[in-house]
């Protein structure tokens, strides 16, 4: 059975309730990653601010609006060793792309790792991990004949 | 002055047959790193765009055995390269999507243009 924690990357991108927005579209911009999550001073999770909430605010004064006014609360609290099945379901009932994994073990509401859509169409299209080093070490290499 | 479409769009998108299957459409996104794939027909004309979003709906089921045509999200709306940005940020809110496809305005040619990426109009919010 194929659990979350196989398909989840870990780590996350944070960021405090009363940051302004135009810091959180730096960060969504700088990193790469399509969602910020917003913490408390504690480490808890409060919400989440993926890139499509962060879009509808396109033209307004970014530096008036924090971080809370614009996340989403978040509520659900999806366990490492879940089945994927049931944290795809989730995100089809709710229509989100980002699922912040919480690990019981690391404290109350604490973020390890995201899921995301893309996560599991990785999965699902049989690519497997290592095609690419391996292609690599075929085509840069000197010697060809070191590739597996 | 109000920003057009064409000030934030990509020239070119990724493409895909109607009639492939959702494998190969799912492997199409993860080597080019996108989340998105247009669908296109043989004479080039868009039928739709396939998200992440729609492919994990088939999640469970032969991957080898749905066609990109049965879960595309049809292509309705037209945005033009002068097009507001406004009007195409509006259209992906309501709508969900972190794609927009372009087409030309010239009238009767549906082939696309480009593609106005949710992480353009990010870098643009991010400017200073």
């Amino acid at each position: 059975m194929l659990r979350v924690c196989d398909l989840m990357h870990k780590g996350v991108n944070c960021c405090y309730p009363e940051e302004t927005v135009k810091s959180v579209a730096k960060t969504i911009q700088a990193s790469q990653f399509r969602s910020v999550v917003v913490v408390h001073q504690s480490g808890e999770v409060w919400g989440l601010i993926s890139i499509l909430d962060l879009v509808r605010h396109h033209g307004e004064d970014l530096e008036q609006l924090s971080a809370e006014d614009i996340m989403r609360p978040y509520m659900i609290d999806v366990d490492p060793q879940w089945p994927v099945e049931r944290a795809i379901d989730i995100m089809r009932k709710r229509k989100i792309e980002h699922l912040i994994i919480i690990d019981p073990h690391a404290g109350p509401k604490r973020p390890i790792g995201i899921l995301t859509t893309f996560d599991i169409i990785r999965h699902m299209s049989q690519i497997k991990t290592g095609t690419y080093e391996q292609m690599l070490r075929v085509y840069d290499g000197t010697s060809i004949s070191s590739a597996p | 002055m109000e920003k057009k479409v064409m000030n934030l769009m990509r020239k070119g998108a990724l493409t895909c047959g109607e009639n492939m299957s959702i494998r190969e459409v799912a492997q199409i996104m993860v080597v080019n790193g996108a989340r998105y794939c247009v669908v296109t027909n043989g004479n080039h004309q868009v039928r739709g765009i396939i998200s992440a979003r729609s492919i994990l709906r088939a999640f469970g089921k032969d991957l080898d055995q749905i066609m990109a045509k049965e879960i595309l999200l049809p292509y309705t709306i037209a945005v033009t390269p002068n097009s507001s940005l406004k009007e195409a940020v509006d259209l992906m809110s309501r709508k969900k999507i972190e794609h927009v496809i372009v087409v030309s305005d010239q009238p009767g040619n549906k082939a696309v243009f480009g593609l106005l990426h949710i992480e353009d109009i990010v870098t643009d919010m991010a400017k200073d």
